[in-house]
């Protein structure tokens, strides 16, 4: 392989597959480089892939008997827990049921894999059927520039050369912080770590049990005691025979509240309400791996430079505003706009890094940078200790007060509120938090 | 439905090249800083994998080979103790997803 690339892609995560399908697609040349064993086996995520993107990626997906995903989500739900207690705001909709879905559960070592496999039909498709590659097993360390223009990549002694380079290493973005466009250390303060477990059931009483029908699902957020004090929240989705169940905890607060995030994983996994959802189960894996808050205090500010564009998680693409959990369909929109913006500088024969600006102008002009931009109040409202432990505590408790039918007189809804808020915080707390709220959303 | 301990959560990960005796650690840990002026030792209690840990006269010892590659010790050591990378694909240890 002496020959030049157009582009190397680095990491084939979702930000590296959609930026190499939509290569493929549009006729380029180039090598999508992953260190695992295969795409995917180095991924973890809660995770639902959101949005419509993979339509366009893959059309009409959901036909495919066996595709890489495990069920479409048309039951959301989202649970404030106390330690005895759990209040929910649940919605369940057939609106969702046709596809497109705007939104699917996902298994990364699947998912990722069963797209790679498309990638590799789209390359042979294209004009480069034998120049373009998906190469897993092979780490990069380095990215070679030459002359303030990155030209290539380095692993152990080989090099490989190319027009363009696209980071998708993942959050871990130790390349992106070599070439300059992120700190060498970044700080615990933004950054959370993830620990999840997938537990097996029989799929029938995995289906009663989540009432599913066919290949629906459902996803789970919690806020409170499932955390234990410590700031984030925890989720449960339900994957074809098995559930994903985790938390995401903030680091700096872990690492204050001195816990352990598989301590904890036990004690959320003991509420009562999410003990009744478990029983049965079998654990057949337990993984962790750092997410990014949506926080864009550690975003890297500028996502290229001449011959190089960041994309995915390796550019802290995540955001909780509250209504979701999203990072994969903004690593494939990422990937996409980065190859598109790649393929106009092949036309052009321009990889300068004016002509690489076009790629972080087409994703501020996204939905991807228009909601992380809009909703950063949001994302610090979530990670106020009011919302961890005061808020939910309080609505469990005007919960446990309202749903109390004895045989004695009944206060009025708005007086048992008014216990529940000065019991477990002010009014004043509230007004706060209200005025936070009323602004982020 | 029973709680696991961390070992067994940990036996339940598929690592690489785990019939190698020699591996390349990904991950060098100063445990002299751990050791020294580290006000905190946060990584003997963050760790997911618990490859961190203190010994009976509170020092701090590091082991790679349990380590799932997540990432959290180059995050939460603020002391410059922790010099993190992947795992080489042939000589390294770390982790393969069956689910992920």
């Amino acid at each position: 392989m002496d020959e030049k690339f157009d582009c190397i892609i680095v990491g084939a995560g979702v930000a590296g597959l959609a930026a190499a399908m939509t290569l493929a697609k549009n006729n380029m040349k180039f090598l999508l480089i992953e260190k695992g064993e295969f795409p995917g086996s180095k991924n973890v995520s809660g995770g639902v892939l959101w949005g419509s993107d993979l339509n366009k990626l893959v059309p009409n997906y959901w036909e495919e008997e066996d595709g890489g995903w495990d069920r479409f989500i048309n039951h959301r739900r989202l649970t404030f827990m106390d330690e005895q207690s759990s209040f929910s705001v649940d919605f369940k909709s057939s609106h969702f049921n046709e596809a497109p879905y705007t939104g699917v559960v996902v298994l990364r070592s699947k998912f990722d894999k069963w797209l790679a496999g498309k990638v590799e039909e789209a390359i042979a498709e294209s004009d480069f059927a034998m120049d373009s590659f998906v190469a897993p097993n092979i780490l990069v360390e380095e990215v070679l520039e030459e002359d303030g223009k990155v030209v290539g990549i380095r692993t152990g002694e080989d090099k490989f050369y190319a027009d363009s380079v696209i980071l998708a290493e993942g959050v871990n973005n130790l390349l992106t912080r070599q070439v300059g466009l992120q700190d060498k250390y970044v700080p615990a303060d933004h950054m959370l770590t993830g620990v999840k477990e997938i537990i097996r059931f029989d799929q029938d009483v995995l289906e009663n049990r989540f009432q599913l029908n066919g290949r629906s699902g459902m996803s789970n957020e919690f806020v409170g005691a499932a955390t234990n004090g410590v700031e984030g929240g925890g989720f449960l989705y339900t994957n074809k025979d098995t559930i994903s169940i985790g938390l995401v905890l903030g680091l700096k607060d872990l690492r204050e509240k001195e816990q352990t995030p598989y301590d904890i994983l036990n004690h959320f996994k003991k509420h009562p309400a999410v003990a009744d959802m478990i029983r049965g189960g079998e654990v057949v894996e337990y993984s962790a791996h750092v997410v990014s808050s949506g926080d864009k205090r550690v975003m890297p500010e500028k996502l290229y430079k001449a011959g190089l564009m960041v994309c995915g998680e390796a550019a802290n693409l995540l955001m909780n505003a509250g209504k979701a959990i999203q990072g994969m369909d903004y690593a494939m929109r990422s990937g996409i706009l980065a190859a598109e913006a790649i393929t106009k500088a092949k036309e052009k024969e321009d990889y300068s890094e004016a002509s690489m600006k076009a790629y972080q102008d087409a994703l501020e002009d996204s939905y991807v940078m228009k909601d992380i931009n809009n909703f950063q109040d949001a994302v610090h409202l979530l990670h106020d200790p009011f919302m961890v432990d005061k808020m939910p505590n309080l609505i469990c408790d005007f919960g446990r007060n309202f749903f109390s039918i004895k045989n004695e007189p009944t206060k009025k809804a708005r007086n048992m509120f008014s216990d529940s808020v000065k019991k477990h915080a002010s009014y004043w707390d509230l007004v706060k938090i209200g005025a936070k709220g009323a602004k982020a959303l | 439905m029973k709680l696991l301990t961390l070992p067994e959560r940990l036996g339940l990960v598929s690592y690489r090249n785990q019939a190698k005796s020699e591996i390349k650690p990904h991950i060098k840990v100063e445990t002299d800083i751990c050791n020294s002026t580290c006000p905190h030792h946060c990584t003997t209690y963050v760790c997911p994998a618990n490859c961190y840990t203190k010994d009976e006269n509170g020092k701090v010892h590091f082991q790679v080979e349990d380590c799932i590659e997540c990432g959290t010790c180059m995050y939460a050591c603020d002391q410059g103790a922790v010099s993190w990378e992947f795992p080489d694909p042939e000589i390294g240890r770390g982790v393969t997803w069956n689910f992920g």
